[in-house]
C-alpha cells in the first residue's frame, strides 16, 4: 500500500526533524543545568566533560544559601545571598504585573464596550511598549533621582507597570472581545454601577484569561535586565542584575556558582510558562493571534 | 460589533432627563478610566521625553557641572550623530541582526508549527520543549552561550564528533563569527514564538477549503501554496513584525557576551547608545542618538503598525466569521 | 524558656558592658601615648564620631577578606559595614560616575581603580582625605612613590588596597629545559634567560610555545577592555608619553608606532582565542600550564603558588617586566591599573566614619591579612610593610615579592585625566580593532589621536592643561629599579 508506505515516510521525517530540534532547544538548557551539578574543574574543561562526575550540590549551597565551606574551596561569595534577590523580584514582578493586569482589564473593558480608546489610540499604546528601552534610559534615570526613585521598589514597580500595560490592555481585551453582551446587559438592568459589573460580571467571566495574562507578563518582568541595571541599586536589586555581578574573578569564571543561580531564575519561570503555554501565542501576539 | 458603543446623545436629537444623566454617568466613566492613563504616561513620559530633548541641544560635559547649566549647542550634536561612522555601522549590524534572526526564526518556527499542527503521538512532550528556550531569561541565555561557545567547548565538539572533522569557529573571539553567533542565539532563543503564533495559526485555519481542494485531487503542496499560505497571511506578517520590533530592541545578550567586542563587531544600536551613555558619559550625545534611534524605530513601528492594522481585521473577521460558524 | 532568655539578656548586657570597661581606658591611654601605634591614632580619631554602619559600592572578592579586619574596627568604634553593592570592579566606574552624577549620598565609599580619581573629583563627587590623615596622623606608606597614585591636584582622594601591579611570569621549567636552551641558543645565538626586552620575550615565546601540546607563548591579555593596560607599558618604555604640552594627542610617534608593533606582534604566539579572552579565561591557563611567558596582575602569583589550585607551583620566575632600548637608553615601565582604592563620597553624612575606615583598612598591620588571603586573591601588596611581612612572602613566594618591590620602583598609570573612561576604551577599542584583524595597524593611532583630540575639546583643552601635573607627578622618576 502506497499510501500508508507515505505516511510512514512523513512520520520518519516528521519525528527526526522534531527530534534534532527538540535536542538543540534542550541541550542549552541541559548544560546549563549539568554545569551547575559540576565541581569547579570541569566547569571549563578541555574537553568538555558532559556528565557531572561526581555531581555536587556545592554550587547550590554556596550560592543560594551562602555556604562558607564551600566557598573557601575556591571562590568568594557575594555578601548577601541571591535569596534577597529573589524576594526583590519576586515582589516587584508580581505587584507591578497585578497593577497592570488590573488596570490593564478595566481599560480593555473600557475599549471593548465604549470605545474609550480609538483603535489608532490602542496602536499608539501599543508602540510605546516597541521603542526600545534603551533610548529613554538615561533621562529616566535622571528624573528618576530628581523624584527620589532611583532604587526604590516603587521606583521599578512603577516602570514596569506602564511598560507591560499596552501588553495587559490588548491581552485581556482579547479575551473580553469573547465575553457576550447579553450578561452584563442583565447586569445593569438589574441595577449594577458598571465598576460593579466589570468587578463582578466581566472579570470573573475572564478568570483563566486573566490569570494567562497575569503569568504572561510575569515571565516579561521577571526577565527584564536593562531597565532593572539601571534603575537599581543595592536596595533593589533584581535576581537578572544579580546574575551578571558573577561576572568575571581571578580564577575564572565562575560557570557553576553561575549556572546553579540561573536555575534557580530559570525555573519559576519555565513552570509558569508551562502553566500557561496554550496562552502564550495570544500573549505575545498581543491577543491578535488566538487558538 | 458596535452595537452598545453608539451613545444615544448624539443619536437623539431630543433625549429625556434620564438619557442626559446615563451619557453624563457614561461619559464620567470614560474618563475615569482615561484620566489615570493620560496622567500616568504624561507625568513618567514627558518629562523624560521633554529632558532627552534638552540634552540633544546641550552639550553637557559631566566632569564640568550640573546639567541644567550644560551649554546650547543647537544642532550641533545631530549632525555629530548623522556623520558618525560608528553610528552608522551600528544600524546596518542592528537592521541585519533583526533580519537575520526574524527570518531564521520564522523559517524554523514554520518548519516545526507545520509539522505539529496535526495531532500525533507525543506532539504535547515537544511542544513543552520547544517553548522552553523562549521560557530562558536572556541574561541567562547569554551566560550559558558562555559556557557552551568556547573553542573547545561542547558546541564546537558535538559538532566535530558528528561530522567527523575538526569544527572550531571561535565564535566567541572572531569578529566575522560574534555577530552570527548572537543571531542564532537570537534564533534559538525565539523560535518558539514563530512557533506557538504559527501554530496557532495553522490550527485556526477553516477546514473546509483544504477539504474542498483535497477532494478536487490537489498535491499537499498545491494546497500548502494555493490554500493554506495565503489564509495564513496575516499570522505571517504578525510574526515577522513583532520578532523584527523585539530583535531590533535586542540588548542584555548582546551586551552581556561581547559588551560590543571582539574589536567593534558586536556594537548594534542599543550597545552603541549604552556605552556612549554609560561608559563614556557623554549624556548629550547618548541623547541624540537616542533621538535618531527612536525616529528610525518610530517610523518603522509606524509602518508596522500600518500592517497590523490591516492584519489584525482580517484576522478579526477570520475568528469571528469562526465563531459565527461554530454558532 | 524564660530563664534561658534572661540568662542569656544578662549575659549579653555584661558583655557589653565589660566592652565599654575595656574601651574606655584604651582611648585614654591613646591620647596621653605619644608614640602610638597608627592602628591606636585611627581609633583615636575615629572616636567622636557617631557609630554607625557605612555602605558602598565593593565588589565581594574584595570585601571578604576585609571583613575580619572591619569587624576589629567595630568593635573598636561601632563603625562598620552594612549592606553593599556587589559589583565587579570593571563596572564599579560606570556606576560611580551615574552616582556623582545624581550627586546622590546614598554611599559612603567606593572601591575603585584610582585611575578614576580625576573624573570623579571633577564631578565633585570626592571628599579630599588629607584633613583626615593629618588628624590620625596617618601616612600611606607604600612602596616607591606608589602613594602619588591616590593624589591629584594637590589633594589626597584614595587609600589603596590593592596594589595590582604588573609583574613579569616565566615558566622556569620551561626556560631551564637543556633542550629548549639549546634550540634558543641555535636561533639566536645567546643564552636563553629571563627576558629584559620586549624582543627577547617574543622569542622566548616564539621558541619554547608548542600548540599541539596546548602550550602558547603568551598570557597576557588583548581584549577590548584590558587590552591598553599592557600597551601603555610598551609606549612608555619606548619612551613616549600620549600629550603634549598643551594636551594634543602624541600618539601616532614612532613610540606609538613601536608600541602597537610589539603589542600586535604577539598575536603569532597568543592562543587564537586570545582576542576575546579576559582574566576569567586567561588566569585559569597562566596557572593551568599552558602558557610561557606574559606579564601579568601580581596577584596570580598567589594562585600560581598555591598548590591546590595551580598546576605550575614552584614552576614560575618572577621579575620586572621587560623595558627597551628603542629610546636610545633602556626604560622598564611596569603598570598598576585597575589600582583598587577606597574614595570617599563628599556628600555622604557619614563621610567621616568611611574615610576613618579607609584609614584603618589600609594600615600597615591591618592590610597584611588582607593582601595575603589565599581564597581571595584580589588585594595586592603595596605597603612598605608588605614587602617584609611573613604571611605575605609565605603567599606570594620570595621571588614574587621581590618581583613586586622592583616593578613598583617603575609603575606607571594610564591616562590618569578626567574622562580616563573615554581615552581607555576608544584607545582599546582600535587596538582590539586591529588585533582582531579589522582595523590595519597603521591606522590605529592616527584614528585614536583623533578621537582623543575630540575627548580633549569637549573636555577642555585648559582643564586637562591643569590636570597634566598629576598625571605627570605619577611617572616614575627611575628608568630601571634601583
Amino acid at each position: 500500500m502506497t499510501k500508508s508506505r507515505s505516511r510512514r515516510i512523513t512520520a520518519i521525517i516528521r519525528y527526526t526533524v522534531l527530534t534534532i530540534w527538540a535536542i538543540v532547544a534542550f541541550f542549552p538548557i541541559y548544560w546549563m543545568i549539568s554545569t551547575s551539578f559540576k565541581i569547579d574543574t570541569q566547569w571549563f574543561a578541555w574537553p568538555p566533560v558532559y556528565f557531572p562526575d561526581p555531581p555536587t550540590l556545592s554550587n547550590y549551597l554556596n550560592v543560594w544559601l551562602g555556604a562558607q565551606e564551600y566557598a573557601s574551596t575556591q571562590y568568594a561569595i557575594s555578601s548577601q545571598t541571591p535569596l534577597v534577590s529573589l524576594l526583590n523580584s519576586t515582589i516587584i514582578a508580581t505587584t507591578s504585573t497585578l497593577l497592570a493586569v488590573v488596570f490593564g482589564a478595566v481599560i480593555a473593558y473600557g475599549v471593548s464596550r465604549y470605545k474609550i480608546l480609538s483603535e489608532a489610540r490602542m496602536f499608539q499604546l501599543l508602540m510605546l511598549r516597541m521603542i526600545p528601552p534603551i533610548v529613554v534610559v538615561a533621562p529616566l534615570s535622571l528624573y528618576y533621582s530628581a523624584l527620589g526613585l532611583l532604587d526604590t521598589m516603587f521606583g521599578l514597580i512603577l516602570i514596569y507597570f506602564l511598560t507591560n500595560l499596552p501588553y495587559a490592555v490588548w491581552m485581556t481585551k482579547s479575551f473580553i472581545d469573547e465575553v457576550p453582551r447579553e450578561i452584563e446587559q442583565a447586569a445593569e438592568i438589574l441595577g449594577a454601577s458598571r465598576w460593579r459589573t466589570i468587578f463582578e460580571v466581566v472579570l470573573p467571566l475572564i478568570r483563566s484569561g486573566l490569570v494567562a495574562t497575569f503569568l504572561f507578563i510575569l515571565i516579561l518582568t521577571w526577565s527584564e535586565y536593562l531597565l532593572a541595571l539601571i534603575l537599581s541599586k543595592t536596595n533593589v536589586a533584581t535576581l537578572p542584575v544579580e546574575l551578571s555581578k558573577y561576572q568575571g574573578t581571578t580564577e575564572g569564571k565562575v560557570y557553576g556558582r553561575q549556572a546553579a543561580l540561573a536555575v534557580g531564575i530559570t525555573v519559576p519561570l519555565m513552570i509558569v510558562g508551562l502553566i500557561i503555554r496554550k496562552h502564550l501565542a495570544r500573549g505575545f501576539s498581543f491577543g491578535m493571534v488566538r487558538r | 460589533m458596535a452595537v452598545a458603543t453608539a451613545p444615544p446623545a448624539r443619536v437623539a436629537p431630543r433625549h429625556s432627563a434620564r438619557e442626559i444623566s446615563r451619557s453624563r454617568a457614561l461619559n464620567r466613566f470614560k474618563w475615569s478610566i482615561r484620566a489615570p492613563l493620560i496622567l500616568l504616561f504624561s507625568l513618567v513620559l514627558t518629562p523624560v521625553l521633554l529632558l532627552q530633548l534638552y540634552f540633544s541641544f546641550h552639550e553637557w560635559t559631566v566632569y564640568l557641572g550640573s546639567w541644567w547649566e550644560a551649554e546650547f549647542v543647537g544642532i550641533d550634536l545631530f549632525k555629530e550623530v548623522l556623520t558618525d561612522e560608528r553610528f552608522g555601522w551600528a544600524i546596518v549590524r542592528s537592521l541585519g541582526f533583526a533580519m537575520g534572526s526574524t527570518i531564521g526564526c520564522f523559517v524554523i518556527g514554520f518548519a516545526l508549527a507545520y509539522l505539529m499542527y496535526e495531532p500525533f503521538r507525543g506532539s504535547a512532550i515537544y511542544y513543552i520543549i520547544f517553548i522552553l528556550p523562549m521560557l530562558t531569561v536572556p541574561i541567562v541565555v547569554a551566560y550559558t552561550a558562555e559556557m557552551l561557545l568556547y573553542q573547545s567547548g561542547p558546541v564546537n565538539d558535538v559538532i566535530s564528533r558528528l561530522l567527523g572533522v575538526d569544527f572550531k569557529p571561535a565564535w566567541l573571539t572572531d569578529p566575522k563569527v560574534a555577530m552570527p553567533a548572537v543571531t542564532l542565539l537570537e534564533i534559538w532563543n525565539w523560535t518558539p514564538f514563530s512557533f506557538i503564533i504559527m501554530l496557532a495559526g495553522l490550527s485556526s485555519i477553516p477546514r473546509e477549503p483544504i477539504e474542498a481542494a483535497q477532494i478536487l485531487g490537489a498535491s499537499r503542496w498545491r494546497i500548502f501554496w494555493e490554500v493554506q499560505l495565503p489564509l495564513l497571511r496575516p499570522v505571517i506578517l504578525l510574526a515577522l513584525v513583532l520578532r523584527f520590533l523585539e530583535a531590533m530592541a535586542e540588548f542584555p545578550k548582546t551586551w552581556a557576551l561581547f559588551q560590543g567586542g571582539p574589536g567593534s563587531s558586536t556594537e548594534t544600536i542599543p550597545v552603541y547608545i549604552f556605552l556612549t551613555t554609560w561608559q563614556y558619559f557623554q549624556i548629550s550625545k547618548g541623547a541624540a542618538l537616542s533621538y535618531v534611534a527612536m525616529i528610525l524605530m518610530v517610523v518603522i513601528v509606524l509602518l508596522a503598525i500600518q500592517l497590523l492594522r490591516r492584519e489584525k481585521r482580517a484576522l478579526d473577521a477570520m475568528y469571528s466569521s469562526k465563531t459565527e460558524a461554530a454558532d | 524558656m524564660t530563664v534561658a532568655r534572661i540568662t542569656r539578656r544578662v549575659f549579653a548586657e555584661g558583655g557589653l558592658g565589660l566592652t565599654i570597661l575595656n574601651l574606655m581606658p584604651f582611648s585614654k591611654f591613646s591620647q596621653a601615648l605619644a608614640q602610638s601605634t597608627p592602628e591606636e591614632r585611627v581609633i583615636a580619631a575615629a572616636k567622636g564620631l557617631t557609630p554607625t554602619d557605612v555602605t558602598g559600592i565593593i565588589w565581594s572578592p574584595y570585601l571578604v577578606p576585609m571583613q575580619p579586619v572591619i569587624a576589629d574596627f567595630k568593635k573598636a568604634t561601632g563603625i562598620g559595614v552594612g549592606a553593599v553593592q556587589d559589583i565587579s570592579i570593571f563596572d564599579t566606574p560606570q556606576r560611580a560616575m551615574a552616582e556623582a552624577l545624581s550627586r546622590s549620598p546614598q554611599f559612603d565609599f567606593i572601591h575603585i581603580d584610582s585611575n578614576m580619581i580625576p573624573s570623579l573629583a571633577s564631578a565633585g563627587y570626592l571628599e579630599p582625605l588629607d584633613e583626615y590623615m593629618k588628624k590620625a596622623d596617618f601616612k600611606i606608606d607604600a612602596v616607591a612613590d606608589y602613594a602619588t597614585f591616590m593624589t591629584f591636584k594637590g589633594n589626597t582622594y584614595g587609600i589603596p588596597t590593592d596594589g595590582n601591579v604588573h609583574i613579569q611570569y616565566v615558566r622556569k621549567d620551561l626556560i631551564e629545559n637543556p633542550d629548549n636552551k639549546k634550540k634558543y641558543a641555535d636561533k639566536y645565538g645567546k643564552e636563553l634567560k629571563f627576558p629584559e626586552t620586549w624582543e627577547e620575550e617574543y622569542q622566548i615565546q616564539e621558541t619554547l610555545m608548542d600548540p599541539s601540546k596546548d602550550l602558547y607563548g603568551s598570557g597576557s591579555l588583548r581584549n577590548r577592555a584590558n587590552g591598553p593596560t599592557w600597551w601603555y607599558m610598551m609606549l612608555y618604555s619606548a619612551g613616549g608619553f600620549p600629550f603634549d604640552d598643551e594636551m594634543k594627542p602624541t600618539l601616532n610617534t614612532p613610540a606609538g608606532q613601536y608600541a602597537v608593533e610589539t603589542y600586535l606582534r604577539e598575536k603569532k604566539v597568543a592562543h587564537p582565542e586570545s582576542g576575546g579572552w579576559g582574566t576569567p579565561q586567561m588566569i585559569p591557563r597562566i596557572a593551568g600550564g599552558n602558557v610561557v611567558a606574559c606579564q601579568y596582575w601580581d596577584g596570580t602569583a598567589k594562585l600560581n603558588e598555591n598548590p591546590e589550585k595551580s598546576k605550575t607551583a614552584g614552576k614560575w620566575l618572577y621579575g620586572l617586566v621587560p623595558g627597551s632600548d628603542f629610546s636610545g637608553k633602556r626604560i622598564h615601565r611596569s603598570i598598576s591599573s585597575p589600582l583598587a582604592a577606597l574614595l570617599i563620597n563628599k556628600y555622604s553624612p557619614r563621610k567621616a566614619q568611611a574615610a576613618y575606615l579607609a584609614l584603618w583598612l589600609a594600615s600597615g598591620k591591618n592590610s597584611i591579612p588582607i593582601v595575603s588571603d589565599r581564597v581571595n586573591t584580589f588585594h595586592d601588596a603595596w605597603a612598605k610593610a608588605h614587602m617584609t611581612a611573613e604571611p605575605v612572602i609565605k603567599s606570594y613566594s620570595a621571588a614574587g615579592i621581590k618581583a613586586i618591590e622592583a616593578n613598583f620602583q617603575v609603575v606607571s598609570p594610564p591616562v590618569y585625566l578626567t574622562g580616563y573612561l573615554e581615552f581607555q576604551d576608544t584607545l582599546g577599542k582600535n587596538l582590539s580593532e586591529a588585533y582582531v584583524g579589522q582595523l590595519p595597524a597603521k591606522d590605529v593611532l592616527t584614528k585614536t589621536e583623533n578621537e582623543w583630540a575630540a575627548i580633549v575639546r569637549r573636555i577642555g583643552q585648559r582643564k586637562l592643561k591643569e590636570e597634566l601635573a598629576s598625571y605627570k607627578a605619577l611617572m616614575p622618576k627611575r628608568d630601571r629599579p634601583a
